[in-house]
């Protein structure tokens, strides 16, 4: 098998749009949550607060109305098939390939393959298919269906920058990203690709937060600076946000011969599902205890060589308590790796967590702090005998877990560690 | 098929980021469905979704502006202006209808038609390479006609330059230009394929493939070069037939602007049965 190395972090998030920003807050503690005034101003939606993208505005159905940073430009009939988390994702994409010392071109051949996960866009969609039922469906824009469907990013980028490699885009909820980048992972072990661009983003809309209040898992709080808490005792349920974020893999020794900048080497990755519900986690986190179990055989580690655990932990009351349970469980005869959750800070990007948190170990890695876990007044009981970080430390971490769960009870993890 | 009528919010609404004149043309066509209105309108919607900098182009107002090659409105923005169009003049286009609508000209001639209750005009006889090369004695890769359509005593045809063509290794060394000569060619197969295509009397019957020799050649003038992957627009029209001689006139754009011209192609042929005159 041959070895993975992320060479390239592209960066829309609400933390900040670069990885020296980014570290900056995750080492300090500092979110990114502020009271949003579209929940707040409508009597409907019982939650507040919410994590922005700054310098992206892409509440209306038009993308001619949408601002964006000027540093990317799009042609027209590029625009009109963009759904907001494609538009964030020309964004980290770009900004990936220039920090991995790549240029556009350099991502467009045989040996180059792109993989992406996203929900597609639920604004989209419900635009789209309300004009179609007001006014027929030949009356609807024809990229309507691109625009919307979950694999907007996937046609949009591979497209956009002529992608000629293996193309797909993952939907497993929230742990979506973490397939992209597992799958990614063996594409370059396994020798089917040299390089790949893994991009997971999600729309920072009503459309795709909103609707989880539904299954009453957003905190009702207004307060940005404690909504978010996981592993806290009085914990009420998670804070939405969206962006993008793009890593680039490559082969270890194709990266070192082409003097790339290494973050880490990516070593393994586990995936199991619970069987057991539709939307609720195992109670005792079995699947994802089995997916840690599979990260670490496949990465030819034990569970003491581990430094770092980033949780999937959302800050509802059901999810933290398993996800506990599971930690237990895999680290147990003693000595337990430092754990966080950085949701704390961003809240929970749904699809793109995963990547977005695995770009958060890296840059931790790499500037030298494991990221405390902010928040925690009241350490819930169930995480006790865990070593949940409060605060940052300064030291970096050099072999990391990073955990995801998605609806239908499934668990990805993957392996990272310095090269 | 019924097309649900707008009010003036919403005419306004849908055509926000077309230019005023076309915003109360649509207005007044709500209310007076003057088809006089019709090419302020539908320009106006086109030039909404054109890159500025081909907008232009699009202002000089010439019939012949390809949608494609000279404005990049590909077929799915091509589908975003028929929406629009049909929307603002209650109209409804035909999937069949819209493959025929290439050139800015088309677009207004078959409005036109189909405000006034006309005959749509159809397809205008295009022409796709195979059937180009099946009746032409010409042949690659000496055949500079990959795409036209015959109306009447006109025709029209484009030729990508793909770069692969091996006289551009000389022509010249290290700058591939496509030759000066080779565009007056292509003017003269043009020439041939409306003398061999078109079913207009002026021709005066069916014209013998292997019987078309060039004569002479006037007033010919290049503005412009051509360059790998440039697409070369040719026009042939028929300025005078007395048989054995036929005289056109030709032109060729590219990217919008008109890079050659030639005032009189003379071309010599037999119709089809006639004697053979020529045996060399």
């Amino acid at each position: 098998m041959r070895s993975v190395v992320v060479t390239g972090i592209g960066l829309v998030t609400c933390l900040g749009h670069d990885t020296a920003s980014v570290g900056e807050k995750l080492r300090h503690l500092q979110h990114g949550i502020v009271k949003h005034p579209p929940f707040i101003g409508d009597p409907k939606i019982p939650i507040s607060v919410a994590a922005p993208i700054s310098g992206f505005e892409t509440n209306s159905t038009d993308p001619e109305d949408w601002t964006y940073p000027g540093e990317l430009r799009f042609r027209l009939e590029q625009l009109r098939g963009l759904s907001p988390n494609a538009l964030y994702a020309h964004f980290s994409l770009t900004r990936a390939v220039s920090d991995a010392g790549l240029d556009l071109e350099s991502i467009s051949d045989s040996r180059t393959g792109l993989y992406t996960a996203s929900s597609g866009s639920a604004m989209m969609t419900h635009y789209n298919l309300s004009r179609m039922k007001k006014v027929g469906p030949q009356r609807c824009s024809p990229l309507g269906i691109v625009s919307s469907i979950a694999g907007t990013l996937n046609f949009n980028l591979a497209a956009a920058y002529k992608i000629r490699g293996s193309t797909s885009g993952f939907v497993s909820a929230c742990a979506s990203s973490g397939h992209a980048m597992g799958f990614a992972f063996d594409e370059i072990a396994l020798g089917r690709q040299d390089r790949m661009v893994v991009v997971g983003a999600e729309d920072f809309t009503e459309e795709t937060i909103a609707p989880f209040s539904g299954m009453r898992v957003l905190s009702e709080s207004d307060d940005p600076d404690t909504a978010s808490r996981p592993f806290d005792k009085n914990r009420n349920g998670f804070v939405g946000t969206g962006g993008s974020v793009t890593l680039i893999l490559e082969e270890e020794e194709a990266a070192k011969k082409r003097g790339a900048n290494i973050y880490a080497r990516l070593s393994g990755w586990g995936q199991a599902t619970d069987g057991y519900h539709v939307a609720a986690s195992h109670p005792d986190g079995d699947g994802l205890a089995r997916a840690m179990r599979l990260a670490l055989e496949n990465a030819g580690w034990s569970a003491s060589d581990v430094d770092y655990v980033n949780a999937h932990a959302t800050s509802t009351t059901a999810g933290d308590i398993s996800e506990c349970r599971a930690l237990k469980s895999v680290f147990n005869d003693g000595a337990s790796p430092a754990i966080s959750s950085t949701k704390a800070l961003t809240g929970h990007a749904l699809s793109l967590s995963s990547i977005m948190e695995a770009s958060f170990c890296l840059i931790a890695m790499n500037q030298g702090f494991t990221p405390g876990s902010a928040h925690i007044s009241e350490l819930d009981e169930e995480a006790s005998g865990l070593n949940i970080l409060k605060e940052s430390v300064a030291n970096a971490p050099e072999k990391v877990l990073s955990n995801s769960s998605g609806f239908g009870g499934v668990n990805v993890v993957v392996a990272l560690e310095k090269a | 098929m019924t097309t649900a009528q707008f009010n003036e919010e919403e005419i306004r609404d849908s055509l926000k980021r077309c230019p005023e004149s076309a915003i109360e043309a649509a207005v007044q066509f709500a209310s007076t469905r003057n088809p006089d209105l019709i090419p302020t309108i539908v320009m106006g919607i086109i030039e909404r979704f054109v890159e500025p900098d081909v907008r232009p182009v699009l202002r000089e107002g010439n019939d012949q502006i390809r949608l494609l090659e000279d404005l990049g409105i590909d077929s799915l923005l091509m589908v975003e202006i028929v929406i629009l169009v049909e929307e603002t003049l209650g109209i409804h286009i035909e999937n069949e209808e819209l493959r025929n609508l290439r050139s800015v000209g088309d677009i207004k001639e078959y409005l036109d038609a189909k405000i006034k209750g006309l005959p749509i005009p159809t397809g205008h006889n295009i022409l796709k390479f195979e059937e180009i090369a099946a009746v032409m004695p010409h042949q690659s890769p000496f055949l500079f006609i990959q795409e036209a359509r015959i109306n009447g005593v006109k025709a029209e045809g484009t030729y990508h330059i793909t770069g692969d063509e091996a006289f551009l290794e000389g022509h010249f060394k290290d700058n591939p230009v496509f030759p000066a000569s080779l565009m007056l060619e292509a003017l003269g197969q043009l020439a041939v394929l409306l003398m061999l295509k078109s079913e207009n009397p002026a021709f005066q019957g069916p014209i013998k493939a292997d019987s078309i020799y060039f004569v002479s050649c006037d007033g010919v003038r290049c503005h412009k070069v051509c360059k790998p992957q440039d697409i070369m627009h040719l026009n042939v029209s028929l300025k005078k037939i007395h048989p054995p001689m036929a005289q056109f006139e030709g032109t060729i754009l590219c990217r919008g602007s008109k890079v050659a011209k030639a005032e009189e192609i003379s071309l010599v042929f037999e119709f089809d049965g006639d004697e053979s005159t020529a045996d060399s």
